[in-house]
């Protein structure tokens, strides 16, 4: 009987101790794959500043206006040349 | 091989003799006793010693041991926390941090590196080769060759593969705006400690605070798990400014125009929200790029908007009008007699430009007479004058949280000489700065009340402090409106074509070392209100020392304000109020009194 008994702790004991493993083995696998979505995030998280940077920088007024008159050809808006349409007149 | 197979040989003869293994003569001879019993005593002393080795690290030593074996697995990690952004009140960015590298050597095992790929070295950091050894001419261990390196130009040093080199992350701060928002933004050092203006101001929002790990290394270096707490590292606030970087660049081109124009040495200039009291612009000129500080003088760095204080002259004329009116004492149609253009107090004359004559209070604003001021201001104790100076921040230690903000300068009205009284009435005899004046105007736009300004984005609308009845400040506004369209107005040139403006020149003599400069020196200004049907925007304009074309606040600065006002009003959106919008400007407008 106690024979038995044995013999069932044993193959429990020897179950446990490989879902034991297996898990290890799975945490390990899944502790890279969050270190490596971190570390992907942090990378985004620099880009995304280092466009927002760019943008600011390319959408710099000074360049805008350059380019407008320069390139463009481009003069200020005047009043006197502004036609308004105000909401409820004719 | 030989040996091998004779003793195999002797074993078969052996047993084919009959001889059992026991009973072979050999084994028969008797050894000593002592003999195994040493073997056996020199055993359990092993067995022993074994034991005691074993009590010994797992019992007494095993801390110790634990310890040094944490040691070559377990790793603290640093993690860096980012600085906050800077932003202007449209999320554009102002100012951001970027990770960057500084390189750093060992100079004596650099030195032993080909002179090519010092060469290169030297390239790279974009320094001469010579200064490169200087730097690794060193006793020390470890010398940084250069900081803040960007990214790109780290990994190329990197591919050199000198011996020695190594990098450091660290961050970089970026100004994509430069000169443009400078003054307002400020900036860090190396360190990431912010050193003027906003930067300075917020540092303790801005900062992060760095957190830290414990984790288990491979041999590879990879990370396999994390040991104990974790503590988070938690990166610096974003700041959003009440800057509008559009109007913020409209004020610097025109200030900077008008600068280079007048041959002055400087100038600056605000725009105020008149809602909300944010502040939407501040210019300075010279100003610098904060991106690039090798070659910084102290006069692009002074922000004069916020800490010069200066004698700003007429413009504070409505102060002490309004005052009056205020009070009672005067109407806008009250005539007073300005006399011959020439009024004196004891022993000090006061003049005007030309003989105005009797002149009503109305006039007296849009023709800027000083006598006229004088007058009204005598009629009334120094120290309600005080007090209402007071009121509108003058003397006063600004609390808008900007760093070096200057209070001006106001006497104690105990002190006050009847020709003071006069004098200081037409803003002579007190200082004040750009900003403050710029405020002061804050009640005239809004209906008699003043509120605080913000250099940061307003999300409820400030509860205002009553200085003045909202009829006084209506009628205010239509005498501020004269000077500008007026047919005797001092500021012509302040006319913005589709919209109605109002405000006041000041035109000033410049004090220095205690008493006015001589030759004179002048501080142009002018502080005005657009659109004068519903009024948005309070903007100020100061022109230091203009030398050429002028020096009049009407002819220096009412320009440069028509300029940013009409590009503000256009940037925003804010529809016409007036049908004229073709405008002739007189070429002189005359002088003005001072």
């Amino acid at each position: 009987m106690s024979n038995k008994i044995n013999i069932v702790l044993t193959v429990l004991l020897l179950g446990c101790a490989l879902s034991l493993v297996n898990a290890q083995y799975r945490a390990r696998h899944l502790f890279i794959d969050l270190e490596r979505a971190q570390a992907l995030s942090k990378q985004l998280d620099i880009e995304w500043a280092q466009l927002q940077l760019d943008q600011s920088t390319l959408g710099k007024h000074a360049r805008i206006e350059e380019i407008a008159r320069r390139d463009l050809g481009m003069t200020p808006l005047t009043p006197n040349r502004t036609q308004y349409l105000t909401e409820g007149e004719p | 091989m030989m040996r091998a197979s004779g003793g195999n040989g002797s074993a078969r003869v052996a047993r084919s003799k009959g001889v059992s293994f026991s009973k072979s003569p050999v084994l028969a001879v008797r050894l000593p006793p002592w003999r195994s019993r040493l073997v056996m005593i020199v055993l359990f002393l092993a067995f022993g010693a074994l034991a005691a080795r074993a009590v010994w690290l797992q019992g007494v030593s095993t801390q110790f041991l634990q310890k040094q074996g944490e040691i070559r697995y377990a790793r603290t990690l640093e993690l860096p926390a980012t600085r906050g952004k800077i932003t202007d009140r449209n999320g554009q960015v102002l100012a951001s941090s970027i990770p960057v590298k500084a390189i750093w050597a060992i100079p004596d095992d650099v030195l032993q590196a080909p002179k090519e790929k010092l060469r290169a070295l030297a390239a790279l950091l974009e320094m001469p080769e010579s200064e490169l050894r200087k730097k690794l001419d060193s006793d020390r261990n470890f010398v940084y060759l250069k900081r803040q390196v960007e990214q790109d130009v780290a990994d190329k040093i990197a591919r050199l593969d000198i011996e020695g080199i190594d990098t450091r992350k660290e961050y970089k701060r970026f100004y994509p705006q430069g000169e443009v928002t400078t003054h307002v933004v400020g900036f860090t050092n190396v360190e990431d400690v912010g050193q003027e203006s906003m930067e300075l101001a917020q540092q303790k929002t801005l900062v992060g605070t760095p957190g830290t790990r414990r984790v288990i290394k491979d041999r590879l270096g990879h990370i396999v798990e994390d040991i104990g707490a974790k503590h988070e590292p938690h990166d610096g606030k974003d700041l959003t400014l009440s800057i509008d970087s559009k109007i913020q660049y409209i004020a610097f081109t025109q200030l900077k125009a008008a600068v280079e124009k007048f041959h002055a040495k400087a100038g600056g200039a605000v725009v105020l929200d008149v809602h909300t009291g944010e502040v939407l612009a501040l210019a300075n000129y010279p100003s610098y790029d904060p991106n690039d500080r090798r070659s910084l003088t102290g006069a692009q760095l002074r922000n004069r908007v916020m800490t010069d204080s200066f004698e700003p002259g007429s413009t504070l004329k409505p102060i002490t009008v309004a005052l009056a009116l205020d009070s009672g004492r005067v109407k806008p149609n009250t005539y007073i007699d300005t006399g011959p253009g020439k009024f004196t107090i004891l022993d000090r004359t006061i003049s005007d430009t030309k003989a105005h004559g009797v002149i009503n209070v109305q006039q007296i604003i849009e023709m800027s007479s000083n006598i006229g001021t004088s007058k009204i201001a005598l009629s009334m104790p120094s120290q309600e004058m005080w007090e209402m100076f007071t009121k509108v921040g003058f003397g006063q230690q600004p609390k808008w949280g900007f760093p070096g903000a200057v209070a001006g300068r106001v006497r104690p009205y105990k002190s006050w000489r009847p020709v003071e009284q006069a004098t200081m009435s037409y803003g002579n005899g007190i200082s004040v700065s750009l900003i403050q004046l710029a405020r002061s105007y804050m009640m005239f736009a809004r209906n008699g009340d003043t509120i605080p300004l913000s250099f940061q984005k307003v999300s409820e609308l400030p509860q205002g402090q009553q200085i003045i009845k909202p009829e006084t400040a209506r009628e205010m506004r239509e005498m501020l409106e004269t000077v500008v369209s007026g047919k005797d107005g001092t500021a012509k040139q302040a006319q913005i074509p589709g919209f109605r403006a109002g405000g006041k020149t000041g035109t000033a003599y410049k004090v220095e070392n205690g008493r006015y400069a001589m030759p004179r020196k002048y501080i142009g200004s002018f502080v005005g209100i657009v659109p004068m049907s519903a009024p948005r925007f309070i903007i100020a304009v100061m022109i230091d020392e203009p030398t050429q074309g002028g020096h009049y606040g009407g002819q220096v600065a009412a320009p440069t304000f028509a300029a940013v006002a009409a590009n503000a009003l256009r940037a925003l959106n804010v529809s016409p109020d007036s049908s004229v919008t073709e405008i002739v400007i007189p070429a002189d407008t005359g002088p003005e009194a001072m």
